[in-house]
């Protein structure tokens, strides 16, 4: 017999996991729609923003600071967001600088180190998992279990995402970038300024992914040895959604979410993982022409 | 470098291979201490991944980032194969050296085929290691999971003896590779890497070729990837893992010199070099490579050995010059 209760309450983490995945899908996606750059980074600066929070919350060594955890987030983020900022002034303006495929190269092969370097010196002090000091209340209805941290995680990852969609489709910004991805001589022939939209969308991405990291800690743990993990999951979900359109990635990354969830509960995580992977190579050979 | 003959080419060729191959013969008797020839052992393998990396991707810009899944598929073949059917590892080699040639060739055949873009084909490989090693951790009743899987006895009792059985297949692939570059197949890889259409409408068959060196690349990662196993003794995934060999060789190749005979085993020695100046930090060797990466890709593409070659050049001191100088 189907138990139906055990289905809804992974269903319920499935889709809090899926959050997570759309954010940082969303994220590879829009930097390499934008400049044709794999930011192969994206995983870690999920975890330097929930380091980041940890530090301010009170739950590192480090700072010595013990601020209410929304404030710490918030922190945070605008931690990560000018941390991202000097990565794009000062990398990324010399990846800016090759075309072609020596800028697909060059993009992956910074973006990989500068992935590495972190993990590397986050390692150094924070190589065990952590999570936030919040204290979230566990719902019974109907005799289910439900985390709030996995509630507070739909929640907030769907206003963020929404909030992302009302910008695309609705602000000027939003539509210069999506004008960029779409054709970018045109785009500048319109007066749309590329490298200052560049640095915009990479910063975006970086919240996005901080964002990820700071829902993944208060529903469950993360450490500096996931990022890469992160990154790849990321990359999965926007090659899944079609890396062109924010709108797929969201889909494709809630789908993944669940399929993760649910394998991971009935066939274990390491069938689960082969699954995810081989979705994401199926995916590059029957959608190459949108992905190319 | 153009107006030299094809005579004097080839015997700097043939010299610089021979050079390595004395100094690699030499070295182990002049440092006896293990830890060195370990570094010696490990230098030599590095550099013939490299090798065969510059083949795929320098050659013919197929960014295979599942270099550590084919050296495993190879080593894990190779070691079941022998474990089930109570043979030496050392017949069934083959096994192991064939799949990852059929895995390189089928991806490097749809990854043509489908005209792959090389983020394309990097992520694909990517996501093919990530599963490779999913695949090792999960179904450990065949591969011994995390706690590894131990290969039967190769019957050679000495490192030294292993390490020159290694070091000659080593001098091996350089001629190979020096050969395979200079034949109608390096003609062509030149030609599709400067333009695929131009390439393509002078006849040469491009999924053909790309296959090609998909194939000899895949066979000569799983060989070492083997060779590498039987130094080790016991196979885990993480002896394979994207940061063990892929990170690694990637820097390797880059810094010595991508497309060039001596370039890994240049990049092998100065990687090897820093990581033995870091061994009492070892936490620190990531973050060393993660800057090194950054720094090699948006400063120093071209690398050591052409660095070198263009400094010797430009006071006549060029190997090339002195050999027809002095014939």
């Amino acid at each position: 017999m189907v138990d139906v209760s055990a289905i809804a309450e992974i269903g319920i983490v499935g889709l809090s996991t899926g959050m997570r995945l759309a954010l940082l899908g969303a994220g590879i996606t829009l930097v390499f729609g934008l400049g044709e750059v794999l930011n192969l980074s994206q995983g870690i600066l999920a975890v330097l923003t929930a380091v980041i929070a940890l530090e301010f919350a009170g739950g590192g060594e480090l700072i010595g600071l013990a601020l209410p955890v929304p404030v710490a987030a918030l922190v945070a983020l605008l931690g990560i967001g000018l941390f991202s900022l000097a990565v794009d002034r000062g990398l990324l303006s010399s990846v800016y600088q090759s075309d072609g495929d020596e800028r697909i190269l060059v993009g992956i092969f910074v973006t990989l180190g500068i992935a590495l370097a972190l993990e590397g010196l986050l390692d150094l002090r924070y190589s065990y998992r952590f999570s936030l000091p919040v204290d979230l209340p566990t719902f019974r209805p109907a005799g289910l279990v439900v985390l709030g941290g996995d509630l507070l995680n739909i929640a907030l990852g769907g206003i963020i995402l929404a909030a992302l969609f009302l910008f695309l489709r609705r602000t000027y910004l939003g539509k210069a970038t999506r004008t960029l991805t779409q054709n970018e001589v045109g785009a500048e022939l319109c007066g749309v300024d590329t490298r200052k939209m560049r640095t915009l969308i990479f910063v975006l991405s970086a919240l996005l992914a901080g964002a990820a990291g700071l829902l993944q800690v208060t529903a469950t743990n993360i450490s500096p040895s996931v990022g890469f993990g992160l990154t790849t999951n990321g990359l999965i979900v926007a090659i899944v959604g079609g890396v062109r359109d924010v709108r797929g990635t969201v889909i494709a990354g809630i789908g993944l979410g669940f399929v993760v969830t649910f394998s991971n509960y009935y066939i274990g995580s390491s069938v689960a993982l082969i699954i995810l992977f081989l979705t994401a190579t199926v995916a590059i050979i029957f959608r190459q022409e949108d992905l190319a | 470098m153009s107006q030299v003959s094809p005579r004097t080419d080839r015997i700097v060729r043939f010299s610089k291979i021979a050079l390595v191959a004395i100094i690699f013969a030499v070295l182990p008797l002049v440092a006896e201490s293990p830890l060195l020839r370990r570094l010696f052992f490990l230098i030599v393998v590095f550099a013939m991944f490299g090798l065969a990396l510059n083949v795929v991707f320098g050659h013919t810009d197929q960014l295979y980032l599942f270099v550590g899944a084919l050296a495993g598929v190879g080593g894990y073949t190779t070691a079941i194969a022998a474990d089930a059917l109570g043979v030496t590892p050392w017949i069934t080699i083959p096994a192991g050296v064939a799949l990852a040639g059929l895995i390189g060739g089928t991806v490097s055949y749809i990854a043509a085929r489908r005209r792959f873009t090389v983020i394309l084909i990097a992520v694909f490989t990517l996501t093919l290691e990530l599963a490779f090693n999913q695949f090792v951790v999960g179904f450990n009743d065949l591969t011994g999971g995390s706690t590894g899987f131990r290969i039967a006895d190769i019957g050679i009792e000495s490192d030294l003896v292993f390490y020159y059985l290694v070091a000659a297949v080593f001098v091996g692939f350089m001629l190979l590779y020096d050969r395979l570059i200079h034949s109608r197949y390096g003609v062509a890889f030149n030609a599709i890497r400067e333009d695929e259409l131009a390439a393509e409408s002078v006849g040469i068959e491009i999924v053909r070729y790309k296959t090609f060196a998909g194939v000899v690349a895949a066979m000569l990662i799983a060989l070492t990837g083997i060779l590498y196993g039987f130094y080790e003794g016991r196979l885990y995934p993480s002896i394979y893992s994207f940061n063990n060999i892929d990170v690694a060789i990637l820097i390797m190749l880059t810094l010595g010199g991508l497309r060039t005979l001596l370039g890994p085993v240049v990049g092998a020695t100065v990687i090897f070099a820093i990581e033995e100046q870091l061994a009492d930090t070892p936490e620190w060797r990531i973050v060393i490579f993660g800057v090194l990466l950054i720094v090699l890709f948006l400063y120093f593409r071209e690398g050591i050995v052409r660095k070198v070659g263009d400094f010797l050049e430009e006071r006549d001191l060029d190997p090339a010059t002195l050999v027809e100088n002095n014939t």
